[in-house]
């Protein structure tokens, strides 16, 4: 009997197995692998290595170094989530609002996504040389007057995160919009026509239709982009010395990981463990997303859907 | 329901980003498996290969390298030995990619027979366990009379394990226009009589500045200097464990500021755009009004490799060439070079010793290297693939004394000698080479200088004061070398 279910289940793990034997080769192993050699003083150099308990993460509060790191990489990401969240939102209620009827919405969406296509490293060193002492930027605005002298653009703390910001704003915007309309397009017109039928402002429709049906998809958003500046390297990386200059202002965590990867002996060991941190950081962060914006109406186990606009009775318009 | 397949769409999502990742990197060594097969036969027809060696060698190597220089050597070492093929790599050094690269590679199923290793990380190498011992090669450096210091540095604790094809003796170029406009002389003596030392070089750089009411500029940059400086400390920079900050390091901080302070170098940044711009007197300011750059610090390599390619403009024919004049200068220094070593435990390790052994202590090879025997068409005769910019061109300064006395009296008409207006740079450098240092260089000089560049730019731009910019950099150095004992800052 137990043999028949089996087989009966058993197209459907054939169809897992793929995504787990990869998840446990590519996923879990390197996890395991990093945590076990955070735990050591191991070398690309050396042949051996020992185990030296948490030595590597006393280090790394040793000095502000790596607190430094965290602090750049969470700053770089918030200031240009929030834009790219605010952006991408507006842009995609425009393009699939109802009312508005906007022309060649493909065209837009196409344009705006363009930036995304292009190559990190490219984009990186386009601005390291539009940007440099001797470069463009500076030839034009001095003979256009708005600098009375050359200015030592990424040599400035605030220009060079600026530019981070940016260039991680003007890529991935597009890409969330999309996103973000998908989302939109999905949820069903008729929930608008009555809204409107019932004289709600464009606001209203916003606040209470838009946003609690969009709210998965703001979460897959608000989680992949969080997960992905925790990991920003390429840009900053690229844009400067590679360690994150001037004054270390855009060293990222994962900038520092390299760096320590990539010292003298290579310090696979301590470079785990800023790995290690970073990890623990991003699921623990990952996690409270979740907690947090969780369907509150499912815990009640009490399905809600009347009462969209319970507590906004609507009015005659004034 | 919705949160299921939203974890689920998460987990599609990885997959396919894994999907796409796992087969980029199983590529590769397939990619270079290829052609190996393929173009054996081809080589073979190769014109080179009369002096046939008692024992024909035979095989694959592969071969890393952060420019394409050794890659004119592979050929002719193919050339030598037909049977041979060698797959080369080459990996750029900007921002340390090519050291990371191959520190990941080495003691893995994708590590290269033979590595190149630049001066600034070739000792961290020397004293790891991964270079073979190449002890039996050291005899040939007395047949050679290779200079002392290429040798030692190649050595760690009486083992040798890596070689040089070249010396790198710096010097000091200046620009003959130059000198006489605001010198009164272009004499080479006279002009190294005002720079015999860094306070009359101070004097000098005034007397440009003035002369060219604050268009002209002394250096390209600061930046150039630091090896001069370095070249000439008493200490390395760790020694017992512990690092040491030699007087000559913060002379050279207080030196580099003073000049950036008083307008004597261009404030551009070195190995860009304006840097090489001051070399072919193309350098703008933002104005758009002219600079000129009097002088630049160069080693051996920089003669034929920076300064000679760069002193024409790319859209104009008419350059600086023959402008130039090369003299010691204030402080006598080394900068750079290549050597090469043979990986411990490669399966080719009889083929890589020979291919160390001919990159630098074979004195027909070195010959034609100097000499500029390996033109592009002497290397397509070997390999019909090799890429039409692939050559050497005559100049490099190599290693061997034997090779370089026999030489040098070839330079008196060379096209180099042309460019410095009738002098014949391999002279010069013969005579200082003998005299440099290889005891400086220690395995973690590439990082400890590194992490001085971002602070350093920091305190001469003004926005972080002298205290500052030493903690920065010692917090730098901490964080790279977690044993290494960190002495207190020279200003606090």
């Amino acid at each position: 009997m137990n043999l028949a279910k089996l087989k009966k289940n058993s197209t459907g793990y054939l169809f897992l197995a793929p995504f787990i034997i990869g998840f446990l080769i590519f996923g879990l192993y390197p996890v395991i692998n990093t945590l076990t050699l955070s735990f050591t003083d191991a070398t690309l150099m050396s042949k051996s290595s020992h185990f030296v308990g948490i030595a590597n993460f006393k280090r790394l509060f040793a000095d502000e170094v790596f607190m430094r790191a965290v602090g750049n990489t969470w700053l770089i990401w918030i200031l240009n989530f929030i834009p790219q969240i605010g952006i991408a939102l507006l842009l995609s209620v425009l393009f699939t609002s109802a009312r508005l009827k906007i022309k060649a919405v493909g065209v837009w969406r196409a344009i705006y996504f363009l930036p995304n296509l292009l190559m990190p490293a490219a984009v990186a060193a386009l601005f390291n040389a539009l940007f440099a002492y001797y470069g463009p930027v500076n030839q034009f605005m001095v003979r256009a007057d708005l600098l009375s002298e050359a200015m030592r653009f990424l040599e400035s703390i605030t220009v060079t995160r600026g530019l981070v910001v940016f260039i991680q704003w003007w890529t991935w915007f597009g890409q969330t919009m999309i996103i973000l309309m998908a989302g939109m397009t999905s949820i069903p017109l008729p929930l608008y026509e009555a809204a409107m039928v019932d004289g709600a402002s464009v606001w209203q429709m916003f606040t209470r239709i838009t946003l609690p049906l969009l709210k998965p998809i703001l979460i897959f958003i608000f989680v992949t982009s969080l997960v992905g500046g925790m990991q920003m390297f390429d840009i900053p990386f690229l844009l400067t010395d590679g360690r994150g200059s001037p004054l270390s202002s855009i060293q990222t965590n994962n900038i520092l990981m390299y760096m320590k990867f990539a010292s003298s002996k290579g310090h696979i060991g301590a470079a785990s463990s800023v790995g290690v941190l970073i990890f623990f950081m991003t699921s623990i962060c990952a996690l409270g997303i979740f907690y947090f914006l969780r369907d509150k109406d499912m815990d009640d186990k009490k399905p809600a859907k009347k009462s969209l606009f319970k507590k906004n009775t609507v009015r005659p318009q004034s | 329901m919705k949160r299921l397949s939203f974890v689920l769409s998460i987990l599609v999502a990885l997959s396919m980003l894994l999907a796409a990742c796992a087969p980029a990197a199983t590529e590769a060594p397939v990619a270079t498996d290829a052609p190996a097969a393929t173009d054996a036969p081809a080589a073979t027809d190769a014109p080179a290969a009369t002096d046939a060696p008692a024992a024909e060698l035979e095989g694959t190597l592969n071969v890393w390298s952060f420019t394409n220089e050794i890659k004119t050597m592979a050929i002719a070492f193919q050339g030598r030995h037909p049977k041979v093929k060698v797959v080369y790599t080459m990996i750029p050094m900007t921002n340390g990619e090519y050291q990371t690269k191959v520190k990941a590679a080495a003691g893995t199923a994708d590590s290269p027979d033979v590595v190149a290793l630049e001066a600034a990380f070739v000792k961290e190498w020397v004293e790891s366990d991964l270079l073979a011992d190449l002890n039996d090669l050291v005899p040939l450096t007395e047949t050679l009379q290779t200079y002392p210091a290429v040798v030692e540095v190649g050595t760690y604790e009486g083992v040798t394990k890596g070689f040089s094809y070249q010396a790198t003796p710096g010097a000091f170029f200046y620009r003959r226009s130059i000198a006489k406009e605001c010198l009164g002389t272009d004499d080479l003596a006279e002009v190294q009589a005002m720079v015999a030392d860094m306070d009359k070089f101070v004097e000098t750089a005034a007397k440009i500045k003035e002369c060219g009411t604050g268009d002209y500029y002394t250096v390209g940059t600061g930046g150039e200097m630091f090896l001069p400086f370095l070249s000439n400390r008493s200490e390395p920079w760790i020694v017992d464990g512990s690092l040491v900050i030699d007087p000559k390091i913060v002379e050279y901080v207080h030196f580099a500021k003073m000049m950036r302070d008083n307008g004597y170098e261009s404030g551009a940044t070195q190995w860009t755009e304006g840097w090489f711009a001051g070399m072919n007197d193309t350098l703008k300011d933002a104005n758009g009004t002219p600079k000129k750059v009097f002088s630049y610090f160069l080693p051996t390599w920089g003669l034929p490799y920076v300064l000679s390619p760069n002193s024409t403009p790319k859209d104009s024919t008419v350059g600086t060439g023959g402008d130039w004049a090369m003299i010691n200068g204030p402080l006598s220094y080394q900068w750079g070079g290549t050597w090469v070593g043979a990986l411990d435990g490669s399966p080719n390790s009889e083929l890589a010793k020979e291919f160390v052994k001919f990159v630098a202590l074979d004195e027909e090879n070195l010959t034609n290297w100097a000499t500029g025997v390996y033109t592009n068409e002497y290397l397509k005769a070997i390999d019909p693939t090799t890429p039409d910019d692939q050559a050497q061109a005559a100049g490099d300064f190599v290693s061997s004394q034997v090779v370089v006395e026999k030489i040098t009296s070839s330079f008196d008409d060379s096209t180099l000698a042309t460019f410095l207006g009738g002098e014949n740079s391999y002279g010069a450098f013969a005579a200082a080479a003998p005299s440099v240092n290889g005891a400086l260089l220690t395995g973690s000089d590439d990082a400890i200088q590194r992490a001085l560049n971002d602070p350093l730019a920091a305190y001469l731009s003004g926005t972080m004061t002298e205290a500052e910019m030493w903690a920065a950099w010692l917090d730098a150095v901490r964080n790279e070398f977690p044993d290494l004992i960190i002495p207190d800052a020279p200003v606090q």
